[in-house]
């Protein structure tokens, strides 16, 4: 097979020396069989002649061996092609329109997919990723659905559930990275010994971390990402024993990983071991996880379902006789196995798998409108195709004509289509894909450019079928004799064209639609109050070294020229710090005992953002005081146990009394009257996570050096634009502790912009569709009424020299279009209806049947409707009798 | 077949086939001579012969074509086919009335 496949391949491409050697080898034989006659005495002419005929018909011998060797299919495509590329030049508008559809729709169902492979389809980059797991406790009652797990969980579990061939923690930070004066903050994450080996990754250089690395006293160790390694080493070969000074401290490089190492979304830089004191390992901080996160690799054989029964089991035996047993139950703790990449980007998936469903449904209105508008020109050309069968032209190359002719318009389409996808993932670059899950990951790449192609190819080959049938169908007789007369072409193909308009209305109706609703919900979130005035508010984050700020009174001195030094520069009304901000992405809950408060039977004890504040934190936020004062800076910095909380926690725990004076202690214990933090003030209640959230379980504020965090925000609220300051909040930082970087330094209303990517980017993204899908739509009207004006010329004439007025010609156009928008239409009722109810998850506040934007919808597309059949309608009340009738 | 035979006796050129077929056939089989060359086409497609050219007894360039292994092995199971086949005609033809 594959030697036959070379000799045809050797006719085909040395096709010349092919022939040339056909016409020597023919000529050869006449020659030497010329002679022969003549040496058996034959008079050389007679010889010659008598060669010829005995030898027969050269041309048909010649076309004989060319079959023979499997060229003529070749040579046939190679003239369809060749006349197919004639007939798209001859009709440049009709090619024009034919390439922008396809190239849009292609372009646009590339660059979607390209964010659907990278996030949901395509497997983690380890060793059968479908085995790992993430584990987290989850307190649903205290409403804390994920609170991580923490380092108890990993020492009580390793190696002690059979489910797990492997159990790993690790835990993101940042770090301050680089000798002084050329430090940076890098994304780190600290990981136990075993991380490295469950995930299936072996060092490029070097070795990963040891069991005995995760105790503090010998933790001083760095395994670095490649990207590290290139940036700050210049890819030393020699690098393992060399150190890098992380937070101030010594540590000696281990390890590189290599450089397709990409865990999840992660962004660390550096990986650390995630070292702990053994006396913080045991059951007194089973439930303090929150930062850390567990991953697990399944057993061979075990499904989650099995590992989440033992893990259940384990749960409860480290549970039983636990003083704190009936206070976990009553919050509902359960500890959760889920598969780590779906649980990863299990928020996205509605919102992308419905940007692909709009993304094709775009392609289908593309396709019908360009099968619709191949199926004029078919019409127009059904007298060639019926001369062609009537004079010996076989089905087969009729069909394989039209195949050419589609597969060049779809591939012509398919390159630019290409280049659009491009141009498109760099457009949704801006629209924040990277910052979904696995988004920072999204690449077009040689893979995705194949696949455009074939694709391309597909969606030619499916507009083949019904032009193909086209042409195909029926006698040729009746063709030839009805397109003679030039009269309307038959019922069967002019239903055919109908229905594939309205099943285009009806697409383009239902894109419409959920685009309006997309944008209505988007409104509706957008205008939710965050509780605070994010306006004119700049944060930034910072991280202290515990090593440059081993107490309090570090910290407090720190703290206090940093903000003395803000609130003193121009441009600055109020300067504050905090532990966490809103719309951080940070959003850990922790317990808050009530003095005097009674829960009712079976009540758990909550969850509630805290939050250290420092300086005038409340004036820099614009927080509104409800009752009682704001935490004063000065009794801040003095450290006083005073604590202001928000509407919400102030409602939960006294919904008809007033929330000041009462007394409250950080963690899940009442303690004693010296521990205690005293309410002076309640302030609105502000959105912590995205404005969607639900109502709040509530947030208590307290002086930062009761609760401190290396990890601060700096917060400034501005008198001008909020990002023109970062530079000042940089230069503040380095006059006072060149060593310490500020990183994401980002106005509030970035932040609060940010959380609603996944709710923006569909908007636009289905407005885009849409807004293109109409203009399909508008084409293919015009297309269809077109034609028929065309078709009926002589028919309107005639009726108008009988009396017609031209405006009823008109009328009867305008009228044929109006059915069948309007039917298309109906359609799209109903296919807005499903539209509406599968959007649902990724709707705010908005029901799926919208009356006002259905309306809307109806009218934008009546309206476009009527403009695009009105230009045909027109030209058909202007034709001339005197023109067509003479 | 005979094709295959009267080119593995010996590389011949187009002609030169023609006249070994009538040659070894003792002048019985004589090949329409334009329809010699889409056989050798089929054939050399089918990768049982190749072709070369070269210089022809009289000094002419001619195309030879050689038969190749799977020619050979080709040639024999045709001839194995044709000789059981022969075979059983004859068989048959030799019956006599008193045999069935």
């Amino acid at each position: 097979m594959l030697k036959r496949t070379a000799v045809i391949l050797r006719a085909l491409f040395g096709r010349r020396r092919f022939e040339e050697s056909l016409t020597d080898e023919l000529r050869f034989h006449i020659e030497e069989y010329t002679d022969d006659l003549v040496r058996g005495g034959m008079p050389r002419d007679e010889a010659e002649r008598r060669a010829r005929i005995e030898f027969g018909g050269v041309e048909t011998i010649r076309e004989d061996c060319r079959e023979a060797r499997g060229l003529r299919l070749f040579d046939e495509l190679q003239q369809d092609v060749r006349y197919g590329l004639r007939v798209l030049r001859k009709s440049p508008s009709f090619t024009g329109t034919a390439v922008a559809t396809l190239a849009i729709c292609l372009g646009a169902n590339l660059t979607i997919f390209a964010v659907v492979d990278t996030i949901l389809l395509r497997p983690l980059p380890f060793p059968a990723p479908d085995r790992l797991v993430r584990v987290y406790n989850t307190y649903p009652k205290a409403d804390v659905p994920d609170d991580g797990a923490s380092v108890t969980n990993y020492y009580e579990r390793r190696g002690r559930i059979a489910a797990f061939s492997a159990l790993a923690l690790c835990r993101e930070g940042t770090a301050i990275v680089g000798d002084p004066g050329s430090v940076e903050r890098e994304p780190v994450m600290r990981v136990t010994a075993d991380f490295f080996s469950m995930l299936g990754v072996t060092p490029a250089v070097g070795r990963s971390f040891t069991e005995q690395e995760l105790d503090p006293d010998s933790a001083r160790v760095a395994i670095l990402t490649d990207g590290f390694w290139r940036q700050r080493f210049d890819r030393d070969p020699a690098i393992v024993g060399r150190t890098v000074r992380v937070d101030g401290v010594e540590r000696t490089v281990v390890g590189v990983l290599p450089s397709s190492f990409r865990f999840l979304s992660s962004k660390a830089r550096l990986f650390l071991p995630l070292a702990s004191a053994p006396s913080d390992r045991g059951p007194q901080n089973r439930h303090s996880g929150s930062s850390s996160q567990m991953i697990a690799r399944l057993g061979p054989g075990v499904t989650i379902d099995a590992a989440q029964a033992e893990l259940d089991a384990h749960s409860a035996a480290m549970e039983a006789g636990s003083p704190t047993a009936k206070m976990i139950a009553d919050a509902g703790f359960r500890s959760l196995v889920m598969p780590l990449h779906a649980e990863h980007v299990a928020a996205v998936r509605p919102v992308l798998l419905f940007v692909q469903a709009g993304a094709i449904c775009l392609l289908l209105v593309g396709g019908v409108n360009l099968v619709n508008l191949l199926l004029i020109r078919a019409t127009a050309r059904a007298r060639e195709m019926a001369i062609r069968q009537a004079i010996g032209g076989g089905r087969a190359r009729i069909v394989r004509q039209v195949i050419v002719e589609t597969m060049l318009l779809s591939l012509a389409g398919g390159l630019p289509g290409i280049a659009f996808g491009v141009v498109g993932l760099r457009l949704l670059d801006s629209l924040g894909v990277a910052t979904l899950p696995l988004g920072a990951q999204v690449a077009f790449d040689v893979r995705l450019a194949v696949l455009g192609v074939a694709f391309a190819g597909v969606v030619g080959l499916a507009m083949t079928i019904p032009v193909a049938w086209y042409s195909l169908r029926g006698s040729t007789q009746p063709v030839l004799s009805s397109e003679s007369r030039a009269s309307t072409s038959s019922r069967g193909v002019q239903r055919l064209r109908h229905g594939f308009l309205v099943a285009q209305v009806a697409l383009a109706f239902a894109l419409l639609f959920a685009a309006g609703l997309l944008a209505l919900s988007l409104r509706r979130v957008e205008s939710i109050a965050p509780g605070f005035r994010p306006a004119n508010v700049l944060t930034g984050e910072i991280s202290l070294t515990v090593r440059a700020y081993p107490d309090t009174a570090a910290r407090r001195a720190f703290v206090s020229r940093l903000l003395t030094d803000l609130d003193g520069r121009p441009g600055i009304a109020a300067s504050g710090i905090a532990t966490n901000v809103p719309f951080s992405g940070r959003n850990i809950k922790s317990a808050t005992a009530v003095a005097g408060y009674v829960p009712a039977p079976g009540e758990s004890i909550r969850g509630h953002y805290a939050r250290g504040v420092g300086g005038r934190y409340f004036e820099a936020m614009g927080f509104t005081l409800i009752e009682g004062r704001f935490l004063d800076p000065a009794e801040i910095q003095r450290g006083e146990r005073v604590a202001v909380v928000d509407e919400d926690f102030a409602r939960h725990y006294w919904p008809r009394a007033s929330a000041l004076g009462h007394r409250i202690f950080p963690g899940p214990n009442v303690g004693t009257a010296r521990e205690a933090f005293t309410i002076v003030g309640v302030v609105s209640a502000a959105k912590q996570t995205g404005l969607i959230d639900r109502e709040s379980t509530g947030t208590v504020f307290y002086p930062y050096s009761s609760v401190f965090d290396t990890e601060l925000f700096v917060l400034a609220r501005t008198t001008m634009a909020p990002e023109r300051l970062a530079s000042t909040l940089r230069d503040a930082l380095r006059a006072i502790d060149p060593s310490l970087g500020i990183g994401n330094v980002q106005s509030m209303d970035t932040r609060i912009a940010d959380s609603l990517v996944t709710r923006r980017s569909p908007a636009v993204l289905a407005a885009f569709f849409s807004a293109v899908a109409l203009v399909l739509t508008a084409i293919g009207i015009y297309g269809v009424v077109g034609y028929a004006v065309a078709a009926r010329r002589r028919e309107i004439a005639l009726r108008i020299a009988l009396g017609a007025t031209p405006g009823r010609m008109r009328r009867t156009f305008v009228s044929m279009s109006t059915r069948l928008v309007g039917a298309g239409s109906l359609l799209g009722l109903g296919a807005a209806w499903v539209a509406g109810r599968a959007m649902q998850a990724i709707l705010y506040g908005v029901p799926p049947m919208h009356l006002p934007i259905l309306v809307a919808t109806g009218l934008l597309v009546a309206a476009i409707s009527i403009g695009a059949c009105l230009i045909p309608a027109v030209r058909a009340a202007r034709v001339s009798p005197t023109e067509l009738l003479s | 077949m005979l094709i295959l035979k009267a080119v593995s006796l010996k590389p011949l050129h187009g002609y030169g086939v023609l006249l070994r077929i009538r040659q070894i056939s003792g002048n019985a089989l004589d090949i329409p001579q334009g329809s010699l060359y889409p056989a050798l086409y089929r054939l050399e497609t089918q990768g049982l012969i190749v072709a070369e050219w070269g210089q022809s007894e009289n000094g002419r360039r001619a195309k030879y074509y050689t038969v190749t292994a799977d020619g050979r092995k080709r040639l024999r199971e045709e001839t194995a086919g044709w000789n059981r086949l022969a075979a059983a005609i004859a068989a048959a033809l030799d019956t006599t009335p008193d045999e069935v």
